[in-house]
């Protein structure tokens, strides 16, 4: 990743810290009621910041590293500014604890208090349920991303607790800021109005819960590339109805008159109604996001796909030749889930300079030690991974513990929640 | 990691605040206090009868204080500071702008309408 690409989403960050901690300095303060003003603006900060981060822009998604890079810091910048807003209450208890203890609980006590104490407890209670919530990784998608939004909602009382501290200038600022993010992020994204018009041309089933769909726009497409994903939406049919909900999938080729392919598998509530998708269901598309396998150097590599995994790498084989010396392997649960297997075989046999070794590995994961190259065959490769969480860390693992630098292994997660 | 960091912390969170909670509850305070104050102890319903612009007492850090006379000298909009009249205000004399409390000198100067100590509700 480019120097800039990697610097930018810290810079853009501490921007959004230092920049109202600066504004709002404390000066001739005691030091906790100083640390306690520093905390609440540096919290506040980092919930912008995290607001920004949830966009779907492709051209900020492209500056700033990715989606999943921005999910990634969504996440930490969104858990960091809680753990300062967190403290933020305690520090100003602690300034008054010095003068008198019982002061403390006065000045946090939500009893007998004021508006701005009471709106400031609300806001905080909001975070708390919001990320109760996102921690809550079995409930149904649609209630978990619903109860997350009371993150957004916790931010913006926030706010409106600074408001009735008087604070105007900068609480006005700061909830505009808000409000400008969250009504973008559900407009753009959540409501589709940032996607673009596809129709379903053809289905066809790629193995047991699995189907390549062949999506055609409706209007001007979008120049996608292979390697590269897309969010889809998938709405009405003649005997189908879809769940409306924009999911993330990578891009399984890319055809003439701006078609392209994308392969779904069923993992959820939602892909699992897709299997029945059928030519003609009305769908939105979001994109294209990523830069997996676009930029790779010219080094001799090793792919390592775990089922559905594969897309990528099969969009890259049929849409160009590879132009290094390239090993492939594609590790699936059964025979039954594996997808595109024919294809891959017959690509291996027409490309000279790829290769490809397959594996069954059941429900667990397989001993990596004895299928992934030695640390001689691995020396100057690049390492390229696309698969389930569990298996992209123990195969990266691994390949850091056979003399793989880490700036050598690209992986792609699509865990956005 | 994360979601045990954000346990560990709320819990640890709301462990302080019921400590500060109880401290409040168990304290007792010095009477050596009292006894040099030697005060008048004024009752919450009495502060909250001085709620006027004209008549305007309010409860800081535990004391009263007739600020009455003071009111129409006070640099920020009326709006802001009128309806802490008759209450206890002491979190917003310590968060006016961007969340400073008041500079020394205006504490000096509140000691001088000062006029006794907010008594426990019945």
């Amino acid at each position: 990743m480019h120097p800039w690409r990697l610097l930018s989403i810290p810079l853009l960050v501490g921007l959004f810290v230092a920049l109202p901690v600066y504004w709002a300095y404390p000066d001739d303060l005691s030091s906790w009621r100083a640390v306690g003003i520093v905390l609440g603006w540096a919290g506040s900060g980092l919930l912008l910041a995290s607001l920004l981060l949830m966009l779907r822009e492709v051209r900020l998604a492209s500056w700033l590293g990715g989606i999943e890079r921005m999910t990634g810091w969504h996440h930490w910048t969104g858990l960091a500014g809680y753990l300062l807003l967190l403290l933020h209450p305690l520090a100003l208890a602690a300034a008054a604890w010095i003068e008198s203890p019982p002061l403390a609980w006065q000045l946090l006590s939500p009893v007998a208090q004021n508006w701005p104490v009471w709106v400031g407890w609300a806001a905080l209670l909001f975070l708390m349920g919001g990320l109760c919530t996102t921690f809550a990784s079995r409930l149904r998608y649609p209630l978990w991303r619903w109860l997350h939004s009371l993150l957004g909602m916790g931010v913006l009382v926030g706010f409106v607790h600074v408001l009735l501290l008087g604070i105007d200038a900068g609480a006005v600022f700061a909830i505009l800021a808000a409000l400008l993010m969250l009504v973008w992020r559900l407009i753009r994204v959540d409501a589709g109005a940032a996607a673009k018009p596809y129709v379903v041309r053809g289905v066809r089933r790629v193995a047991e819960a699995m189907v390549e769909i062949t999506l055609a726009p409706l209007v001007r497409g979008m120049p996608a590339e292979a390697g590269q994903f897309v969010l889809v939406a998938f709405f009405r049919g003649p005997r189908y109805r879809g769940c409306g909900e924009y999911h993330p999938f990578t891009i399984s080729a890319i055809d003439k008159d701006q078609q392209f392919r994308i392969g779904v598998k069923a993992l959820g509530d939602c892909t699992r109604r897709m299997q029945a998708l059928e030519p003609g269901v009305e769908a939105r598309v979001q994109g294209p996001f990523g830069n997996f396998l676009l930029e790779r150097p010219a080094k001799p590599q090793l792919w390592v796909a775990g089922g559905i995994g594969i897309t990528p790498f099969l969009a890259c084989l049929r849409n160009a030749r590879v132009e290094h010396a390239t090993r492939l392997l594609y590790l699936y649960r059964s025979e039954a889930d594996a997808a595109f297997r024919d294809e891959l075989e017959t690509l291996a046999a027409t490309h000279t300079g790829f290769s490809l070794e397959v594996r069954a590995t059941g429900d667990a994961i397989p001993d990596l030690a004895l299928i992934l190259p030695g640390a001689d065959e691995l020396a100057g490769h690049e390492c390229y991974l696309c698969g389930p969480p569990g298996l992209l860390d123990a195969v990266g693992h691994l390949l850091q513990l056979r003399g793989v630098p880490a700036a050598q292994i690209h992986f792609e997660r699509f865990d956005f929640r | 990691m994360t979601r045990k960091l954000f346990i560990y912390s709320t819990l640890v969170f709301w462990i302080v605040v019921t400590g500060l909670a109880m401290t409040s509850v168990f304290w007792i305070p010095e009477k050596q206090d009292l006894a040099e104050a030697g005060e008048k102890i004024i009752p919450p319903a009495e502060l909250a009868g001085h709620a006027t612009p004209e008549n305007c007492w309010m409860a800081i850090r535990g004391a009263v204080h007739d600020v009455s006379a003071y009111i129409p000298e006070h640099p920020s909009r009326p709006d802001i500071v009128l309806p802490w009249c008759g209450k206890e205000s002491t979190e917003a004399y310590e968060t006016k702008m961007k969340g400073r409390p008041h500079t020394p000198y205006a504490d000096e100067l509140l000691a001088k309408y000062r006029i006794g100590m907010l008594g426990k509700a019945p």
